[in-house]
């Protein structure tokens, strides 16, 4: 059972906000597929700890520079830039 | 019975029969007819096509070999990152956003003159299994408009299913390249995670996703999926293809191949579609395979295994998109967190905000040991019984969706019902190993069934030969009336 | 009632790798905003990490350097918090399995600062406020750091800023970092709480985040142990909180807001792949480490022994040690060189920066050069000093600056022809001297130096010249 309390608080981790309106069909949803996924604690496992899919090991890069990008591009799809840098800009000001 | 189009279509460019930008302009003008009804693309980049084919034309005229996916017209799903033409994840929070970069298996593609017709449409961030959350409005079914294309990989099977586009990339993270290609009556292949790169595709569960090809048969996804696997430095996990290229084996006979089929995949199937997959079995009883029969208990928990870890990916995956750097930003806000959390209220859907509180809470302090940690611990449990399931036999064979494409707007309100029809597909992605779906036959409405052949990691040739010998001898495959009729 | 302060450190200390840790990109400390910066650590849809393998050294390298036990396996996991310095919001840093463990710094009060965890992960950019608009750069974002984090252990500010020292020093010796803590490639978080002395329950402790001067954290530390203990002595309760040091009033103040529960939701990043330490490569890394500060300094005091101060100042840079060592090599008395480097080279060099580097214009061969003609009998001490003092001033050679004829002290007769002249030319100093002033035979000694060119042996002359005034 997902309490309205832990939807909020989820939320917040999340960084969403959740409609007053919303809240009880989303706690709702919430409890129903968690009622559902605790259907895995039915599950005799052999409490094997999964690791990566195909066991890889030591993928690893040499130290080497490669030039960075224009910064041009880097902030291409920035909504606001200044001075070089990505901006969020105070507008309450 | 479906030829390769690909081959034929090389040879054809070869011999001078029809010139690339012919062809190419075929399309865009199949594009600019159909697409309305389709609604496949939601980018189209005819401008870029024409010069690759021109560039291609070129090529031919000064007598030059060209490879086998040169001048082929393709379509990419758009969370494949392409450089300077937006890649959207079909998300407002990604409406405008151009990339700077090429995933790897674009630059890959493109290095070899594929040309691109455009982006297609998917559910939001890849998360759904109708097309239908996608901010553009769902892709439609070829085969009847009024049903849905599936899903995520929707725009990709509806274009290559409507023939506006020869063959096309989708990614897989629970059936989202084999269900759409069931539902679309075509051929979608999930590789083996690790066997292409991830690196440019937009992330949804990074430990699932895996790129791969949808076509309208067999051998031209054996050819895409020749040309996109490959070691990758730029991804980690991408260890790349095992052994010859899988155009090589294709038409190997199977007699003695062995068949494993699992009783489990068949419970709650519909009727139609299970017995369209039992005469399947029956064509490969007939080409000589060994049908194995077995159990696969821990199939039951697939399910919420696949939910539980996919959200918990997601949840952090899409933790970036706060408006600084790219995409889509909150106009009026109080403060820089105010101005993320509005930016993600308003950008992202429905269904992906609720899959990103979900895995949130299964990873929180208190719930992490209970839903994620019990998940990755079933997660190799599942593994252990595919591979003890691989030592008696070579392929499973088991229905791509219990059911066949839903009508439009159907999407079922109940979260938990929706989930369940990803049942046949999310253990393979769980596992890691490839899965390829096969058209199998048509329901009473006419909408097409699809089956999928699954092989142990890095097994591709033997599915794939497995699913060219039964495209041979009773394969299900007809061409959707729309687009370039060739 | 007496408190006792208990204290445990976080220290980040920034590689001093060529790349960041997951890309390409230099780590190159400054630069434009955004110059040093590609999809991947700007966190763009779709990139994946791929990780230095110099990282894993440089961590392996640090944890033997501090007694660590190194893992077998470790594994790379995702620090899940939305910050706008951090692309992805999420870090990716080690949870549940560090690449070292279990290793200890000892101090010189015999005392072990024991070390929980050694951990790599990536740092984050930098925001700057501006009229309350919030930039950001990307710059620093993915440059690796390891994370150094100890046992609860320390019992005073003293200790804890020995540590710090030692650990710089350490770190710097081992060559993984410049531990500059002006420039954060160094910064520490403290965790503090008191208790009365003689118990042993911890306390209710505070952090202090982001130090980056020994002398800030010794005030915040000095600080924080008096506000916690008058809010026990005056009955009120410390709160679990994260602190920010203000270096200009000097007090510490609470950081976060209340809307940020700290959930860090840590898991395996799916994007990264087992790290395999196998112990060849262990091996490997230990065998390639250079004498540690510490065993140096201690060797310098018994096999060539100097004054512990002498070996502390000579043992604080490695390139200092080296120079130390390179003049030294074949001297007749190792003490010789020390004091050179000591009372005059140190003298040329004021920075940090300068002293990590040692680029002194006198070079380790010329400067032994010196020393031999001293050795040798050819020069006096005075000559020797002002030689050196000439040396650095023009980079030139020692025998380039001291002629033939300067070589070899003066005679018994120049000496005392000198002398005679200094008596003379001096009648003061002489009825000062005579009338119980000693410190009046000095000016004719100097007399004697400035004529003789510094030839002249300065105790000789004054034994001479007192002779000859009695």
């Amino acid at each position: 059972m997902v309490t309205k309390e832990e939807v909020m608080k989820i939320a917040i981790l999340s960084k969403l906000f959740v409609a007053e309106d919303e809240i009880d069909r989303l706690t709702k949803d919430m409890s129903e597929i968690i009622s559902f996924a605790d259907t895995i604690n039915n599950a005799a496992d052999e409490g094997e700890d999964f690791d990566n899919i195909n066991n890889l090991s030591n993928v690893l890069r040499e130290d080497e520079v490669v030039p960075s990008l224009d910064r041009e591009l880097i902030l291409a799809n920035a909504k606001d830039s200044d001075d070089g840098c990505f901006m969020v800009k105070n507008i309450m000001k | 019975m479906s030829d390769g189009k690909i081959a034929a279509l090389h040879r054809a460019l070869v011999s001078k029969e029809i010139s690339c930008a012919e062809l190419t302009e075929k399309y865009i003008e199949a594009i600019g007819q159909d697409n309305e009804k389709l609604n496949a693309y939601v980018t189209v980049t005819a401008e870029t096509a024409m010069e690759t084919a021109k560039a291609v034309d070129e090529k031919i005229a000064a007598g030059k070999e060209i490879g086998m996916l040169e001048g082929i017209p393709m379509t990419l799903k758009d969370n494949i990152s392409t450089k300077g033409i937006r890649t959207t994840c079909c998300s407002k929070i990604l409406e405008d956003y151009v990339p700077i970069y090429n995933a790897t298996v674009w630059d890959t593609l493109r290095a070899q003159n594929a040309v691109l017709l455009g982006k297609t449409n998917m559910d939001e961030f890849a998360m759904g299994s109708s097309c239908e959350n996608s901010c553009f409005g769902g892709a439609k079914n070829p085969h009847n408009t009024d049903h849905v294309a599936g899903g995520s990989s929707g725009g990709v099977a509806s274009a290559v299913g409507g023939n506006i586009a020869v063959y096309g990339l989708g990614s897989d993270t629970g059936g989202s390249i084999r269900q759409p290609a069931s539902f679309c009556g075509i051929v979608g292949l999930k590789p083996t995670y690790g066997a292409v790169s991830r690196f440019g595709l937009i992330a949804y569960a990074s430990s699932l996703d895996q790129i791969g090809p949808i076509t309208t048969s067999v051998e031209d996804t054996a050819i895409v999926f020749d040309a996109i696997s490959g070691h990758d430095t730029m991804d980690s996990t991408c260890s790349g293809r095992r052994g010859a290229p899988v155009c090589d084996s294709l038409k190997n006979d199977i007699r003695g191949m062995r068949i494993g089929i699992a009783k489990e995949y068949f419970e709650g199937v519909r009727d139609d579609v299970r017995a369209a997959v039992e005469e399947a079995i029956e064509v490969y009883r007939s080409l000589g395979a060994e049908i194995v029969e077995f159990s696969l208990p821990s199939l039951k928990y697939a399910l919420p295994v696949y939910y539980i870890i996919a959200c918990a990916e997601a949840s952090s995956n899409l933790g970036r998109y706060d408006g600084i750097r790219y995409g889509y930003k909150a106009e009026s806000y109080t403060d820089v967190n105010d101005m993320i959390k509005k930016t993600r209220s308003t950008g992202f859907g429905e269904e992906v905000k609720r899959r990103i509180l979900l895995g949130t809470y299964v990873l929180s302090s208190g719930y992490y040991d209970a839903y994620y940690k019990k998940a990755q611990n079933l997660r190799g449990t599942i593994v252990k019984a595919f591979r003890n399931a691989f030592e008696s036999c070579d392929v499973i064979l088991a229905p791509t969706v219990p059911m066949t494409a839903f009508k439009n707007g159907h999407a079922v309100s109940d979260p938990v019902e929706t989930y369940l029809t990803d049942i046949c597909t999310v253990p393979v992605n769980i596992c890691g190993l490839p899965g390829v779906s096969v058209p199998c036959g048509f329901d009473a409405q006419g909408l097409p069934i699809g089956m999928q052949l699954i092989g142990n990691s890095f097994a591709e040739s033997k599915i794939l030969n497995a699913a060219w010998q039964y495209e041979q001898a009773g394969g299900k495959f007809k061409a959707a009336d729309f687009g370039v009729k060739l | 009632m007496k408190y006792e302060l208990v204290a445990g450190f976080e220290t980040h200390v920034e590689l001093a790798t060529n790349t960041k840790i997951f890309c390409s990109c230099t780590t190159q400390f400054g630069g434009e905003p955004n110059t040093h910066c590609c999809p991947i650590c700007i966190g763009l849809p779709g990139t994946l990490p791929k990780l230095n393998k110099r990282v894993v050294e440089y961590a392996i390298r640090a944890g033997l350097a501090t007694n660590c036990e190194i893992a077998e396996i470790s594994k790379m996991d995702r620090k899940n918090y939305c910050y706008p310095d951090l692309p992805k919001a999420y870090q990716i840093s080690q949870y549940d399995k560090p690449l070292c463990e279990h290793g200890y710094i000892q101090l010189s009060n015999g005392r072990r600062i024991r070390i929980l965890r050694i951990h790599i992960e990536e740092d984050a950019g930098k925001l700057v406020h501006r009229r309350g608009d919030t930039l950001v750069d990307y710059n620093r974002g993915g440059v690796p750091l390891i994370e150094i984090v100890t046992e609860p252990d320390f019992r005073s500010v003293d200790e804890a800023k020995e540590y710090v020292e030692r650990l710089q020093l350490i770190m710097r010796y081992i060559g993984v970092s410049d531990c500059r803590m002006q420039e954060g490639s160094m910064r520490c978080d403290v965790n503090i709480s008191v208790r009365p002395e003689g118990s042993d329950k911890l306390g209710t402790r505070t952090e202090i985040k982001n130090m980056n001067s020994i002398a800030f954290i010794a005030k915040a530390m000095e600080y924080e142990y008096s506000r916690q203990v008058d809010l026990i002595e005056s009955g009120e309760k410390v709160i679990q909180e994260t602190l920010r040091y203000d270096d200009v009033t000097n007090t510490t103040s609470s950081m976060r807001g209340k809307e940020d529960a700290n959930d860090y939701r840590y898991f395996r990043d799916p994007d990264l792949v087992t790290i395999n330490v196998p112990r060849s490569m262990v091996e490997e890394i230990r065998e390639g480490l250079p004498e540690l500060p510490e065993q140096k300094k201690q060797r310098y005091i018994d096999e060539l022994g100097l004054p512990e101060t002498d070996a502390a100042l000579l043992t604080k840079y490695r390139a200092v040690a080296e120079y130390y060592e390179a003049a030294s090599e074949g001297t007749k008395n190792p003490k010789t060189a020390a004091n050179f480097i000591i009372g005059q080279i140190f003298r040329t060099v004021e920075t940090e920066a300068e002293k990590e580097s040692f680029n002194v214009a006198v070079s380790a061969e010329n400067l032994k050069e010196l020393i031999s003609l001293l050795d040798e009998g050819k020069i006096r001490m005075n000559l020797a000093k002002s030689t050196l003092d000439k040396m650095l001033e023009t980079g030139k050679r020692a025998t380039e600056l001291i002629d033939e004829s300067d070589m070899g002290g003066l005679d018994e007769d120049a000496l005392e022809g000198l002398c005679r002249q200094a008596i003379d030319a001096n009648p003061k100093a002489v009825s000062d001297y005579l009338a119980g002033k000693e410190k009046a035979v000095k000016a004719m000694v100097g007399f004697v130096m400035k004529n003789s060119r510094g030839k002249a042996d300065a105790a000789a002359a004054e034994k001479k010249i007192i002779e000859m005034i009695k």
